[in-house]
């Protein structure tokens, strides 16, 4: 049933068809560019999405009922509304700033969260970017992000947006190497970096299930770390709003400051799908074992489906983690990804790659 | 030595994750409940509640005969730490050729008013009060200057 | 009085003032002679300099009330002292004896020019730096300072003023920041000063060298515009000074001209004030929690505080017509009889409470982050606590039993049961839980006195014009943030001659630099949370 969702052979047809009646370099630069408007779309899409779900969802466990006043009783249209707010803002510019750089850092920021977030496996066949070291990419590629945030921070020239920028990068490297670890110990379980093979390899079992509690301690600590790339709360401290109003985009305004705002959602969402592709099986169905006519029922659920529900899931887990807890000081945080988190995803990564040395993994 | 640091750390470790998940269950349990939000304009005519003692805007009460009851002694402009009160009076004869002092237009500032209560405690004829009606949003300033004794009232008998 | 025959003995001219409260004058040459004994007296030392009052005597010339108060006994002496030279007014500084005389010198500096001789820090406090004139002198013009658009530039080098050895005055320059410094200004537009406060903050990466209060943003002359209003217009400003102890500010200004006009107030007011101050408390420490939680950056429990503290506003609403400003006690008793349903949604208020505190505990309490964020962080010593004037709940977390309810009873406190609640850490999570205990302790107390409220007049009859006798009157409470004094000397006349209130928070402001130093910015909020000050309680 999994064949009858599977987007290669489509899309093959297109190509085939395109080159029909044009040259190759001709068909791949125009499917290069629909693919690419296509990203675009999907990304802002998705970040409204996101804000949405973020505003309601916060609202509920605070005792309110958020946005309902734009857009009929749920207010579906208030985050549309802000998105052309912000987009018919001014954007200023700074006396005593680094005009190159403060233009600059905003691009960085969203140019690294596009990048990876065109590595997500939405489908069989479904991934925009697809390469046999993907998962490699995945973590080189969000680590510009913290390039884009320094120099934002750097180069509004205020004290606030540089404490910012430099506990942000303190931070995102830190916690970097956590993910990473977390990472290869997937990669030593499915035995391959390329995304769309470690999805296949869930076929007969997710990860989480496959790597017994090991891999559920990764999941764990990848979720924390992740949430530390994301810099949302409790790890929000780059732009600790109590401490530094903003963190390092407190110059910008209009939709510069529209950019860090659209890259924070997607990050998360980055984050959450990366987790999901790792450890959930991204888009294979779920399957538990002696229930046939359970399993065909799940298998009529096309793969996208599988893989946003999913990732919305783990989004909101980690909203619920950002809704409930005070934020954490530069040197806890610190603490606790050295002292804490490290070693304990060291020692995850042994026993994983012992597991699967004397074969006691599923 | 080692080993009761380490038991220390594990402990620390355990004790830490217990408490946040301790958090996590509060804050779900709070998600789940009904929400206390009122939704103002809405809830006017329906759940709405101002109490009656609320101090909205000094009112001067009149009966169905356009009487209130001020005697324009002045208390109340004498008493208004703010000078929010201003009191237009005239001397009127009455049948007997008795002169007396009588209210023309009693002139009050909500914008200036700090709601202190004083004029009321001392206005010896009970002339005025506070209401609750609290919507008094306007967009110009003029328009806080209010006349509070209607047009054509006089001093009940 | 002992004490008063210990203070001849050092300064034989002290004399006894026979109106009002007794104040013991003594001469600018003996002051800090007579400061020092009673510091080191072996009985009652007075440790505790409750506030340092400027006077303006006219012809007379201009001095200071020094109110003082002895931690171990409770005992408690006013000093006065006058300097005749208006031009040139010096006096001798106790800074050295109490620190918090550091900043409450400078208030009196700013208010009525007197310069304090050996003060390290003589600037202006609220008003602006190019200020002209000492607006709380009774000959200050009141058009010399016509409304200034100018940015206001802070000096970073100040005045220390000094006798020289053959009797002539000094000036010294002392540098408030260097060059050098990495100097963030925090405030007065910030999420979480609570307010129009501003802290010049100098840094060393993310920790904290100095911070230097600037205050005045919200100043508002309260204590000036007193000097021209009648005993019950005066009335009206006490809400506004802290508008999270309304009720109890009031309470204090009403005790004090109750006590100076000889008023006996009926047993069912006395009910009826006491448990608004209670009420007035609990909502106070809510928000203190919601706002501390914020701080730290937990915006849900945030909401729990509010959501509860609504209630206690409605139930405020119902009886006093005010949420905020409420304007309930006159003097002689209330404004208005309690509401009907007072006393039952009272009591489903502290039910409800006691059912959804552990819900407060269980989501930051007893989280992790929350306990290492606090737990060790800004330690203020007992020493420093009482040196600095720390009262109310942060005192308390420093192990300073100052509860006035306690040592200096008034309305019914000596009538009810309830614990002083006193740690000993002196740290932020100490402080913390001092509120969160308080909470419960004042439900305590309510639930005493709610079923038992007298029937009787809620308010006695007052004269129309009020005048009190000549002299200096006090009167003190606990509010939520601690001790709150009124200080009152009428001249006879139906306006008070100067009317004073004790800020709860200047000393908490001044004391961030104490305990703020060596911590990193994020615990600067956290500490300021716990502090727990309203900014327009300091500025006035």
């Amino acid at each position: 049933m999994e064949q009858y969702y599977d987007l290669t052979p489509l899309l093959n047809l297109i190509h085939t068809w395109l080159c029909g009646w044009m040259p190759e370099w001709l068909a791949l630069t125009l499917e290069g560019i629909v693919v690419g408007v296509f990203i675009l779309i999907m990304y802002a899409v998705l970040a409204i999405i996101l804000i949405y779900m973020e505003r309601k969802v916060c609202a509920a466990f605070q005792c309110r009922i958020g946005p309902n006043r734009v857009g009929g009783k749920g207010g579906l249209l208030q985050v549309p509304a802000d998105v052309i707010k912000i987009l018919t803002k001014e954007i200023i510019t700074l006396k005593n700033a680094d005009r190159f750089l403060y233009n600059l850092a905003p691009f960085l920021v969203i140019l690294a969260s596009i990048l990876t977030f065109s590595c997500l496996p939405w489908n069989k066949g479904g991934e925009i970017l697809h390469m046999n070291i993907g998962i490699f990419f995945v973590l080189a590629a969000s680590s510009i992000g913290v390039l884009g945030i320094l120099l934002a921070g750097w180069s509004s020239n205020s004290k606030y947006t540089l404490i910012g920028a430099v506990r942000s990068g303190a931070m995102i490297i830190s916690y970097e190497l956590s993910i990473g670890i977390c990472v290869l110990t997937m990669v030593v379980l499915s035995g391959t970096m390329d995304i769309q093979a470690i999805v296949a390899n869930q076929a007969d079992g997710w990860n989480l299930f496959k790597g017994h509690i090991i891999a559920i301690a990764a999941f764990i600590i990848y979720l924390i770390a992740g949430n530390a790339e994301a810099n949302r709360g409790p790890f929000d401290l780059a732009e600790a709003e109590q401490e530094l109003t903003a963190g390092y985009h407190t110059e910008y305004s209009g939709m510069h400051f529209g950019f860090f705002y659209l890259a924070e959602y997607l990050n998360l969402f980055i984050t959450a799908g990366i987790a999901t592709t790792l450890f959930l099986g991204g888009w294979m169905p779920l399957h538990i074992s002696g229930l046939d006519g359970f399993n065909q029922v799940m298998d009529f659920i096309p793969g996208v489906v599988w893989f946003v529900g999913k990732t919305f899931a783990v989004v909101f887990l980690l909203m619920w983690i950002r809704w409930t807890f005070p934020r954490l000081r530069i040197d806890q945080v610190l603490t606790l990804e050295w002292k804490y988190l490290m070693p304990v995803s060291l020692v995850v990564l042994l026993l994983m790659t012992v597991c699967k040395v004397f074969g006691l993994v599923f | 030595m080692i080993m009761s640091t380490l038991k220390e750390y594990l402990e620390g470790y355990a004790g830490g994750i217990k408490s946040l998940l301790v958090g996590m269950r509060t804050s779900m349990k709070v998600f789940c409940q009904k929400k206390v939000t009122e939704q103002y304009p809405e809830n006017r005519h329906t759940t709405l509640h101002i109490a009656e003692r609320h101090r909205a805007m000094l009112v001067m009460p009149h009966d169905e005969e356009n009487h209130h009851h001020c005697i324009a002694c002045g208390l109340c402009q004498m008493n208004c730490p703010n000078g929010t009160i201003r009191l237009t009076t005239e001397m009127q004869e009455d049948g007997e050729g008795k002169k007396k002092k009588v209210l023309v237009k009693y002139e009050y500032n909500l914008g200036s008013c700090m709601f202190c209560e004083v004029c009321v405690n001392v206005c010896p004829q009970h002339a005025i009060r506070f209401s609750n009606e609290f919507e008094n949003a306007v967009f110009e300033k003029e328009k806080l200057l209010l006349t509070l004794n209607h047009e054509g009232s006089s001093l009940a008998k | 009085m002992e004490l008063i025959e210990k203070i001849k003995k050092t300064a034989p001219d002290a004399t006894v003032s026979e109106n009002g409260e007794p104040v013991v004058s003594v001469s600018a040459q003996e002051l800090h002679q007579v400061a020092e004994a009673l510091y080191a007296d072996s009985e009652h030392p007075m440790d505790y300099l409750r506030d340092i009052v400027g006077m303006d005597w006219g012809e007379t010339g201009l001095g200071a009330l020094y109110l003082l108060e002895s931690t171990r006994t409770g005992h408690r002496i006013i000093l006065k002292t006058v300097t005749a030279d208006r031009e040139q007014a010096f006096l001798p500084t106790v800074s050295d004896l109490w620190k918090t005389a550091l900043i409450k010198e400078r208030e009196v500096f700013d208010f009525f020019g007197i310069r304090f001789l050996n003060h390290p820090d003589m600037r202006r406090i609220f008003l602006r730096e190019d200020w002209k004139g000492y607006p709380l002198r009774k000959d200050y013009d009141m058009n010399s300072n016509p409304l200034n658009m100018e940015n206001e530039v802070n000096a970073d080098i100040t005045d220390e003023y000094f006798l020289k050895p053959d009797g002539t005055i000094a000036d010294k320059k002392n540098i408030v920041f260097d060059q050098k410094d990495f100097v963030v200004n925090i405030g007065p537009q910030h999420p979480s000063t609570h307010g129009v406060l501003r802290m010049r903050t100098s840094l060393d990466g993310e920790n904290i060298c100095k911070v230097d209060p600037i205050l005045g943003y919200i100043h508002r002359g309260i204590e000036k515009l007193n000097e021209s209003l009648t005993y019950p217009q005066t009335l009206a400003l006490t809400d506004r000074l802290d508008y999270l102890s309304a009720h109890q500010n009031r309470h204090a200004l009403c005790m004090c001209i109750e006590k100076a006009a000889g008023i006996e107030i009926s047993e069912r007011a006395q009910y009826i004030r006491t448990i608004m101050d209670e009420l007035q408390r609990i909502d106070s420490h809510l928000l203190f929690y919601s706002c501390l939680v914020m701080d730290m950056g937990g915006l849900t429990p945030f909401f729990y505080g509010f959501r509860e503290r609504e209630m206690i506003l409605d139930i405020f609403e119902e009886t006093t017509g005010g949420r905020l400003i409420q304007n309930y006690n006159m003097i002689g008793g209330v404004q208005a009889d309690i509401h009907p349903t007072f006393c039952t949604k009272v009591k489903e208020f502290i039910a409800h409470l006691r059912s959804v505190i552990k819900d407060y505990h269980d989501i930051f309490t007893g989280n992790v982050i929350a306990r290492t964020r606090l737990q060790g962080v800004g330690i203020l010593s007992r020493e420093d606590a009482i040196s600095l004037g720390c009262t109310g709940g942060t005192g308390r977390a420093s192990g300073w039993a100052n509860d006035v309810r306690k040592h200096h009873p008034y309305a019914l406190y000596d009538k009810v049961d309830f614990k002083e609640i006193t740690y000993t850490e002196g740290d932020s999570f100490a402080r913390y839980m001092v509120r969160m205990d308080e909470i419960m302790e004042s439900c305590h107390i309510i639930e005493q006195l709610i079923d038992n409220i007298p029937a009787g007049e809620y308010k006695v009859k007052t004269k129309p014009i009020l005048k009190l006798p000549e002299g200096v009157f006090t009167s003190s409470v606990e509010t939520s943030r601690g001790e709150f004094d009124v200080v009152l000397e009428s001249h006879g006349d139906k306006t008070p001659y100067r009317l004073h209130y004790r800020s709860t928070g200047m000393p908490l402001v001044h004391a961030m630099d104490t305990v703020c130093r060596g911590q990193k910015i994020a615990d600067l909020i956290a500490i300021g949370g716990t502090l727990d000050f309203v900014i327009p309680d300091i500025d006035r």
